[in-house]
């Protein structure tokens, strides 16, 4: 059971600052961003304000965005081409690989070298920094074990989104808009919560968007939990991998590449298995969703065709009931042209601050921290136990390792598994000390 | 240097110019249809080969010679997915807009250019767009600015493309589930 309160709670808030985002990997965003040497973006992680370069030599960086002298932020902007990042307070100014280099009057000011060598002197690195399949994550934590050894199994579905092809994944955006909701509930909703499907999206059904008739067949899909993260499937017609990436909508070139990226065991949890991935969450905030939709009318029957996309999103914490939320749309760069425009069209009607599902997803979540916000939500536990009979054993058996190939646990069926495995990881670390 | 959003400040039609009457008066007209939420008669002023976006603003250095985020936008919507967006609105699970938002779409600022053919106008407007909810949460407000193509239609005229310029990077609206 969930205590309604901790999603609007300021103390708790302030708990997850010193003991969660202190020390979890947190999305910044994906080296094809920044292609060019000299690119940048300018990514917050809370309140701490990071220029993530790709510098002269090609290094992807990322830089505490502040002035070693007086602590004004030296690059204002939120994108861009530099080769150097000058503070407009006094002038000191940097390379893009964050080495100090100018410094007015150094001499008569600190009498030079003697007084303040300027060798060495670099804006303050991420205390950690790493990549998988091009995502970049900064982790406060000097100390934090390895971005890899974080994801952990949930690496292999971490692929299903980002490698699709030798040539990786690129992102579009971040479209930015706030949200006066607990950044928990985007989390936990794209996690697992297949439940909500059939009644919040039930307009999505009505207009016909989608090729199945009914949402209800989203009880046949398998939950999975890995390690860090874990999401939700939809289960395919019959088919071989080649036809069940067909009925999705990719082209025949795209399943070629794919199929020369994901391992035999990725390919089988699709081909065999008949499990498509919908929307994940690697924790704490990072979340990932992949749909099918129609772009366009349905004239004659070959434009009966559907066609996926992909969305990458951070529920960026603003406080205890406010969220940032920045969305990506993410498609594999070697696919055609007319895929991409096709595929970006899906996201913008689907997803993203115009999106006919975000529209209604946020409606209810903001709704929901408004009124945990009361003295009455602090009397209320809310009713987490989906999916569990009253003495644990769970309600629907997991799947075995070949009828779901995946890593982790994985059941077919409507239940709340993956929302508790988040709240868990989540509460285990608001009560390890800082 | 201009911001690279803003269109050049070309001399417009003088207001007493009949096209720019009816320009004016499309736009006022088309601001009650969104308040109203009357997006069926909403449709029915565009054109069938409309296009309506709405780029993803991001602040960037005056020099950059670019302020919209590349290839990314709120909007890209031709009439097809603009049908299926209204087509959502009437049916009874949008629970985004049901309740309904009170809104008020405020235009002005209304400049208007004559163009190579008869059969078109351009026209600019600034847009406040004001939007309440319930009882607990502040009400919101979007300011954009809009770029026009209205094409002759019989007696009257329709809305070809349309080209929003948000006036915020990140957006205060929970989602944008109504139109600009």
């Amino acid at each position: 059971m969930i205590p309604a309160h901790i999603y609007n709670d300021d103390e708790l808030f302030a708990r997850e600052k010193e003991r969660l985002f202190s020390r979890a990997w947190m999305f910044v965003g994906h080296e094809s961003e920044i292609p060019q040497d000299g690119d940048y973006v300018v990514r917050r992680v809370l309140d701490d304000s990071f220029i993530i370069t790709r510098d002269s030599e090609s290094t992807v960086r990322a830089l505490f965005n502040m002035c070693l002298h007086r602590g004004m932020q030296v690059c204002r902007a939120e994108m861009g081409n530099a080769s150097n990042f000058r503070c407009p307070y006094h002038g000191w100014s940097y390379r893009n690989d964050g080495r100090l280099t100018g410094l007015p009057f150094h001499r008569e000011a600190y009498g030079g070298d003697d007084g303040f060598p300027k060798d060495g002197q670099t804006l303050l690195p991420a205390p950690n920094f790493a990549s998988y399949n091009g995502l970049l994550f900064i982790n406060m934590d000097p100390n934090a074990e390895p971005l890899e050894d974080f994801l952990g199994d949930f690496k292999f579905y971490l692929d299903f989104y980002t490698k699709q092809s030798a040539h990786g994944v690129e992102l579009r955006g971040p479209q930015r808009w706030r949200i006066k909701a607990n950044w928990k509930i985007g989390a936990e909703n794209f996690a697992g919560d297949m439940y909500h499907t059939p009644h919040t999206h039930a307009s999505i059904v009505d207009i016909g968007l989608f090729r199945e008739p009914k949402a209800q067949k989203r009880k046949d899909g398998a939950t999975y939990w890995a390690h860090r993260g874990g999401g939700t499937t939809y289960k395919l017609p019959p088919g071989s991998f080649d036809e069940r990436m067909r009925y999705v909508g990719y082209p025949d070139e795209m399943i070629a590449r794919i199929k020369d990226v994901w391992t035999p065991r990725q390919q089988r949890m699709v081909g065999d298995d008949g499990f498509m991935i919908s929307a994940a969450t690697c924790f704490p905030n990072l979340s990932f969703v992949h749909n099918w939709p129609r772009v366009r009318e349905r004239v004659h029957d070959r434009d009966n065709e559907v066609l996926p996309f992909i969305s990458i999103r951070l529920w960026q914490p603003i406080s205890a009931n406010e969220t940032e939320v920045c969305s990506w749309f993410a498609v594999d760069s070697a696919a055609p042209a007319q895929y991409k425009k096709d595929s970006y069209k899906a996201y913008l009607m689907c997803f993203g601050s115009t999106g006919m599902f975000e529209q209604d997803d946020v409606e209810n979540w903001v709704s929901l921290t408004t009124t945990a916000g009361g003295s009455m939500a602090r009397r209320l536990l809310l009713n987490s136990r989906m999916g569990l009979l009253s003495d644990d054993r769970p309600v629907i058996e997991a799947l075995p390792p070949d009828s779901f190939h995946g890593p982790g646990r994985a059941q077919v069926g409507y239940n709340e598994h993956n929302q508790r495995e988040l709240l868990k990881l989540w509460a285990d670390q608001l009560e390890l000390p800082a | 240097m201009s911001a690279p959003s803003m269109r050049k400040p070309l001399p417009s039609l003088p207001f007493h110019d009949i096209r720019h009457l009816q320009a004016h008066q499309f736009l006022v007209d088309e601001a009650y249809l969104l308040d109203a939420q009357q997006y069926e008669l909403w449709l029915d002023t565009l054109t069938d080969d409309i296009r309506y976006v709405m780029p993803v603003r991001v602040t960037t250095a005056r020099g950059a010679g670019f302020d919209t985020s590349p290839g990314m936008a709120h909007f890209d919507e031709d009439k097809y997915s603009l049908s299926q967006r209204v087509a959502r609105f009437a049916t009874e699970h949008a629970w985004a807009e049901d309740p309904p938002s009170r809104l008020r779409h405020f235009i002005t600022n209304v400049r208007t250019f004559a163009t190579d053919d008869d059969a078109h106008l351009e026209v600019e407007s600034a847009e406040l767009l004001f939007r309440s909810r319930g009882d607990v949460n502040e009400s919101t407000l979007v300011s954009c600015g809009r770029q026009d193509v209205l094409r002759r239609s019989g007696g009257s005229w329709k809305l070809a493309h349309r080209k929003i310029i948000a006036d915020e990077s990140v957006l205060r609206m929970q989602n944008l589930a109504v139109f600009l």
